[in-house]
């Protein structure tokens, strides 16, 4: 008997929408991450990015939404995402998805455009605690976007610019304004790009660190999130934490670390299909 | 049908209330009446009703402005003029409220002031305010009382002798001379007696949250209810007879086993019982709420409420020490708490209303409840090991309420409450 089904989720940002269609299987717990597809929402509606995406993906796929998918699980601000069968809320989706890219993390760090958030969780990927950013910018992915708007960067580049630094200054760390006025005066300065974006992951990392200081965080730490791709940033949270004493944090990242929500709400997805099952109610 | 007419009596009531005193306040020339501006922390109501004085709040009418949508003209006005965006918006919504005709919220004029009357320094943007104010109105007599801070938790006899010296030598004599009326001890006496018994029904009030589910909302609906009692009518009545009213339509909820009512109707279902530290947001007041009704999230206690005083502890304005009773009135009010004692007063709440977390909401213009904030919520969650969530916005200030920053935050902080619940359930199975 195949139980195998397909679920999707759908992880509508502050900048970006990410979709996954994944492969669920209760019964020998494997799931695959068929397909992926992410857009930046520039200045369309979500609503209708997040649906063409869904298409886009089930076309690739060659499936039919009412006849292939067993649930649609949206994530994020991801409410108003049309066809979705059931919303999870980012925090859940997150925790669940770092724990699908490396199950042995006892905490995961959503990296995202808005905030950055610090989530103790257990071995399901139960959310068991948190800290959050303050809700200055300058703690958050799109401030990354902006600076590197600034200095003529694509949002991919930026991480390996990072690792190329070698006397990076640090800019206000405080106000996503002031670190701005920075950046522009460092430019002013000579600064060599790398050194300027260095600076920028290491003002990010030092709330990272400090928030996994405050949650009493637990290794191994999965840095998932948009931010969690740039190889700098992960750099940089490595090298600021490795500074704490009575701190011995493993970090891990992916490539994939954007899809994290989306993955999440997927299996979630793919979990509260089978409880709802059990329970005689059909979707 | 009894049960509808009874809960519209004390709304009616303090409508009334509040109708005639801005109507005082427009006639108060005709009425031979001065006005005094004073604010709410450490007000001297009962002294300035002895003198027949008429009350002016100014955080109240800037609060009123807010919730009328007017507030953010008025911050503009004021920072036309030369204040600073830094500035706190409660002050920058009264001037640019003066400037634009000095309209209060029930569409009157305000009157200008006879005595601009500071009897709490411990925010010392008041001092600032009132400075300004005395430029703008330079035939106001400015009285500035000096309230010794709770540096080590206590009112010393010494600390209210001096608050009392300061009574006698320079707020009567001076309210004696604006006035022309005499100083009655009896009067301020019988005052003192109405004011300790408005103090007990709200003291009362405010334990029907003890109830599952609360009757009310203590922050939300809380605000409303110390209207009354902070904008002058302690110590008249009217008051008691307003929350004498209120606590029996309350028990009446209690005995039906009702929940608050929100905006929208009664609210169904308790998920949630919380203790918020902070002021709310005025500008966006009806969003913000919604936010916690739609969760089943209830306020049980709140220290915004405590604001204009602090009774859940049994303090109460005594008669027969009237002066000694005002100056420790002014001692006593929430923000002039050190911060242990904060801490100890919001975990009294937490444990005796049984919430299940604690939530702050930082406001930018307010230095006295922001200081510490963030130190007194780390205390409170390695005490009581319950979640917490921090949540930044303003008075008045529409400027600064970020509605997707802040519902993003508090989602995260009810997951985290809904886990730990579940996980609670867990155990206790």
């Amino acid at each position: 008997m195949n139980d195998t089904i397909y679920t999707m989720g759908v992880d509508v940002g502050g900048s970006y929408i990410k979709c996954v269609l994944v492969s669920y299987n209760k019964e020998i717990n494997d799931h695959k991450v068929l397909d992926k597809q992410t857009e930046k929402i520039r200045k369309r509606n979500p609503k209708i990015v997040a649906s063409e995406i869904v298409t886009d993906l089930l076309k690739r796929n060659n499936l039919d939404y009412d006849k292939d998918i067993s649930y649609l699980a949206s994530t994020g601000e991801g409410e108003m995402v049309e066809r979705k069968t059931g919303h999870f809320y980012s925090m859940t989706s997150h925790s669940r998805g770092g724990k699908h890219f490396f199950p042995d993390a006892k905490t995961v760090v959503d990296m995202g455009g808005l905030y950055v958030r610090a989530i103790k969780i257990d071995e399901k990927g139960k959310v068991m605690d948190y800290k959050m950013t303050g809700q200055c910018a300058s703690g958050s992915g799109q401030f990354i976007e902006n600076i590197s708007r600034y200095l003529g960067l694509a949002i991919e580049e930026v991480g390996q610019m990072s690792l190329k630094a070698d006397n990076p200054e640090i800019p206000s760390g405080i106000c996503a304004v002031l670190a701005e006025t920075d950046v522009i005066n460092l430019v002013s300065k000579g600064l060599s790009t790398p050194n300027i974006v260095k600076g920028i992951n290491l003002s990010i990392a030092q709330r990272v660190v400090k928030l996994l200081g405050a949650l009493k965080a637990e290794s191994p730490i999965a840095l998932v999130g948009g931010m969690g791709m740039n190889e700098g940033m992960v750099q940089a949270v490595e090298e600021l934490a490795e500074g704490k004493k009575n701190r011995d944090f493993k970090f891990l990242s992916s490539k994939d670390a954007i899809y994290s929500g989306a993955i999440g709400a997927a299996l979630w997805g793919g979990f509260r299909y089978y409880k709802l099952k059990e329970k005689g109610v059909t979707l | 049908m009894a049960k509808e007419a009874q809960k519209e009596r004390s709304m009616i009531l303090q409508k009334e209330m509040i109708a005639g005193l801005f109507d005082d306040l427009a006639n108060a020339k005709e009425l031979g009446k001065k006005v005094c501006y004073t604010f709410i922390p450490g007000n001297l109501s009962e002294l300035i009703r002895t003198f027949d004085m008429l009350p002016v709040y100014p955080e109240i009418n800037a609060l009123q402005s807010a919730m009328r949508k007017k507030s953010a003209s008025y911050i503009k006005e004021a920072e036309r003029n030369a204040h600073s965006e830094d500035v706190c918006t409660y002050v920058k919504c009264d001037v640019g409220m003066m400037m634009k005709g000095n309209i209060g919220p029930t569409g009157q004029k305000i009157p200008e002031p006879d005595v601009l009357l500071l009897s709490y320094t411990g925010c010392f943007t008041f001092l600032k305010w009132f400075e300004t104010l005395k430029r703008e109105y330079p035939n106001a007599k400015v009285i500035m009382v000096h309230t010794p801070y709770q540096e080590n938790a206590e009112m010393t006899p010494e600390m209210t002798e001096y608050m009392v010296k300061q009574f006698k030598e320079e707020v009567i004599p001076q309210f004696e001379e604006v006035t022309g009326i005499k100083y009655d001890e009896e009067k301020l006496k019988r005052h003192l007696v109405l004011a300790k018994q408005a103090e007990d029904w709200i003291t009362k009030i405010f334990e029907t949250t003890k109830h599952k589910p609360s009757p009310i909302d203590a922050y939300f609906a809380g605000v409303y209810y110390i209207g009354p009692i902070n904008i002058g009518f302690r110590g008249t009545k009217e008051a008691v007879e307003y929350y004498k009213e209120l606590y029996s339509e309350i028990q009446e909820r209690i005995r039906l086993g009702l929940g608050p009512i929100t905006p929208e109707g009664e609210m169904k279902e308790e998920k949630y019982r919380l203790v918020v530290e902070g002021p709310p947001n005025w500008t966006s007041f009806r969003e913000f709420w919604k936010i916690f009704y739609d969760m089943g999230a209830v306020i049980v206690a709140s220290s915004y409420t405590k604001v204009g005083g602090v009774y859940d502890m049994g303090w109460r304005h005594d008669a027969s020490r009237p002066l000694e009773s005002l100056a420790e009135y002014c001692m006593n009010c929430y923000t002039n708490l050190n911060i242990p004692q904060r801490i100890d007063l919001l975990t009294k709440c937490i444990e005796d209303y049984d919430a299940d977390g604690y939530i702050t909401n930082s406001i930018k213009s307010c230095n006295s409840f922001s200081a510490g904030q963030l130190g007194m919520m780390r205390e409170i969650e390695d005490r009581l090991e319950i979640p917490v969530g921090f949540i930044e916005s303003d008075l008045v200030d529409p400027r600064y309420f970020s509605y997707s920053n802040i519902k993003n935050r508090l989602e995260s902080f009810f997951q985290m409450l809904e886990q730990r619940k579940s996980m609670q359930t867990i155990s206790e199975k």
